[in-house]
């Protein structure tokens, strides 16, 4: 008798908070839009993040040229009617390019980013709800990844992982036909992944596991608790609802700094390798002639510049937005 | 003191060790294969069937055939002696590039953190003292800026800015010590990285302080704001500033990997640069190490100096 009581006292509770959850997220999310809005630098963002996403969508379809052909008469030209941001030493329409640029960039930023949260969360996770030991343990692991330059770290990942990659999708060609190991190009896009995964995911797994620790201690979860809500139904329900602000405002900035990383690696020639376009590697090839034709540096270097200042400027507006409550971070 | 000074090293050497493990391993599955190297000098010279023997000689004579702990510990043993190989592109000691480059590239990232301090130590605090008004935004908006624009984007921006625009400074190119004017342009780039963090941290510290009681007590007893700010606020909001130290040498390293390279600096970047570029194996694990070893011995020295600077920090 005393425990139906208890199961219905606790459905009762979790009926009202899930009503509570069904109608709260739509107004703290048109809070949040709200607040996001007012901001003006943050609308800068969302413009600067909206054109990067078209480009990176429709590039291939808005871009005069494609990325690889070359216009032999018009070599290391100025911006002209022809070709809007000029010609690069070898011919090829600059515009069309840093379109090109913009998908790889966007490719690479939201396969990392998606990886990273994956094993940030699951990490992360297990750090907070797994006891003493796995803390430690993951916490040990984080400390090692971050000790070493991130860019050194996918560096060497990348240049590590990517013959022996290079050789095994050549062996399974050769073993059995399939059409998508033909062109192994797609592949210095997945070494590239891979390197900056490794990297980027201690920052989610701290993330979680703080917020993991610091909403455990809030009354709400602690009444859920008491009145017997089980461990699995507080984390869906509770935890992942007031976690999920903090994780959206990191993966903007992360977003943008695995674009810094996936330019940082193509400009040292171990990421995205020409002539597929990136604009670290459009950057590399010119920055030893930037005295006389600058705009061929110029160009990719305040695209990217741009685009990582937009993406961040979101990301400080989501963060005044999502968490109002937290004091302006920089 | 010791106790905690142990306490530190006894964090900071699994922290090393894991490092060299992870840098072996990856040479492991890596595409570098020595022999192969060696062999490529004899192309044609040979013929095949002796080949097969003469390679598997050369392996069993390094040890090569060894299995994955004998391989590491003889690698461990070899870079406790200071030997770090000999580089693929060029066959030389690893170690003599580093130790050659390296005061170069210290003397420049050296710079690099005093100018970063004195930048971002006032920044933040006046960011902090004006908080919440345009020069506050401002300020944490600029440092924003340079927040993850890269060295290899921002470098070629300044030089068509300050050089082709502008026209107020001649091409910075080469190393001739640390007090010329053409270190200025190298030196402000590198500084610009790690900024925001310092700016962030004096401005944090600085609010905080600010809400003080004592603060409180000196305001009211009609101290003048400037006495106030360097003998009560500064001096207590410099102690966080201190564990930044450890994120600007790690700006530091990384720019300089970019930096050396587009003003022909001959540094421990250009070095890393080339490795990366040329997949010159031992040179990246070297340089790898070095930067991993320079970012553990400032935390650790961070970790060791702070409880001088904050007592609060109990010593166990």
């Amino acid at each position: 008798m005393g425990e139906s009581a208890n199961a219905a006292a606790a459905k009762s509770v979790s009926d009202e908070l899930n009503n509570e959850s069904g109608l709260k997220p739509r107004s703290l999310w048109q809070d949040a839009m709200g607040r996001l809005l007012r901001n003006r630098l943050s609308i800068v963002g969302l413009i600067i993040t909206m054109i990067l996403v078209i480009a990176a969508l429709f590039g291939p379809y808005i871009a005069p040229y494609a990325y690889t052909e070359q216009d032999l008469l018009n070599v290391a030209k100025m911006p002209s009617a022809d070709h809007w941001l000029g010609t690069d030493e070898i011919g090829r329409d600059l515009f069309s390019r840093v379109l090109w640029g913009a998908r790889t960039a966007t490719l690479v930023a939201i396969f990392t980013t998606f990886i990273s949260v994956i094993i940030g969360v699951l990490l992360g996770a297990l750090a907070g709800y797994g006891g003493a030991l796995a803390d430690n343990i993951i916490g040990r692991i984080i400390d090692i990844v971050m000790s070493v330059p991130g860019l050194l770290l996918a560096a060497l990942i990348a240049v590590s992982i990517k013959q022996p990659i290079v050789t095994w999708a050549e062996a399974v060609y050769d073993r059995s036909g399939f059409p998508l190991f033909a062109d192994i190009t797609w592949l210095d896009l997945l070494v590239v992944f891979g390197g900056l995964a490794f990297v980027s995911w201690p920052g989610y797994a701290r993330l979680i596991r703080g917020q993991i620790f610091s909403l455990r201690e809030e009354q709400y979860i602690e009444a859920a608790k008491a009145v017997g809500v089980s461990e699995l139904k507080i984390a869906l329900r509770h935890l992942l609802p007031n976690a999920i602000g903090p994780v959206i405002v990191t993966l903007t900035f992360s977003f943008s700094s695995a674009m810094v990383l996936e330019s940082s690696l193509s400009y040292l020639g171990i990421g995205v390798q020409p002539p597929q376009a990136s604009w670290g590697n459009m950057i590399a090839s010119n920055i030893g002639s930037w005295s006389y034709r600058p705009w061929l540096v110029a160009v990719p270097a305040l695209t990217l510049a741009i685009v990582t200042l937009g993406i961040n400027f979101l990301g400080d507006g989501l963060n005044d937005a999502l968490n109002p409550r937290s004091k302006r971070s920089i | 003191m010791l106790k905690y000074a142990m306490g530190r090293l006894a964090v900071a050497i699994p922290t090393f060790i894991a490092v060299l493990l992870i840098t072996f391993t990856l040479t492991v599955v890596s595409p570098f294969d020595p022999v192969a190297m060696m062999m490529s000098q004899f192309e044609g010279t040979l013929d095949t069937l002796a080949r097969e023997e003469v390679i598997e000689r050369i392996r069993d004579q390094y040890g090569l055939n060894d299995s994955y702990g004998v391989q590491f510990t003889r690698w461990v043993q070899r870079l406790l002696q200071g030997d770090l190989g000999i580089s693929i592109n060029g066959q030389r000691d690893v170690l003599r590039m580093i130790v050659k480059t390296f005061p170069i590239s210290f003397q420049l990232g050296l710079a690099g953190a005093v100018v970063t301090t004195l930048m971002g130590i006032p920044l933040g605090c006046i960011a902090a003292l004006r908080q919440n008004t345009w020069l506050d935004y401002t300020i944490v908006g600029g440092a924003l800026t340079f927040r993850t624009v890269p060295v290899f984007v921002l470098a070629p921006l300044l030089l068509v800015l300050f050089v082709l625009v502008l026209g107020i400074m001649k091409v910075p190119r080469g190393w001739d010590g640390l007090l010329q004017t053409k270190v200025i342009l190298p030196v402000f780039i590198l500084a610009l990285g790690p900024l925001p963090v310092v700016v962030r941290q004096t401005r944090a510290a600085v609010l905080e302080v600010f809400s003080m009681d004592y603060v409180r007590t000196a305001k009211m007893k009609g101290l003048e704001m400037w006495r106030i700010i360097i003998r009560h606020i500064l001096r207590n909001a410099l102690i966080p500033v201190v564990t930044t130290l450890g994120f600007i040498a790690e700006g530091l390293i990384v720019g300089s990997i970019f930096l050396d390279s587009i003003f022909a600096i001959p540094g421990f970047g250009g070095v890393a640069e080339g490795a990366f570029r040329g997949f010159d194996y031992p040179v990246i694990m070297g340089v790898t190490m070095v930067s991993a070893i320079m970012i553990i011995l400032t935390n650790l020295l961070v970790d060791l100096i702070y409880p001088f600077l904050d007592p609060r920090i109990k010593l166990e």
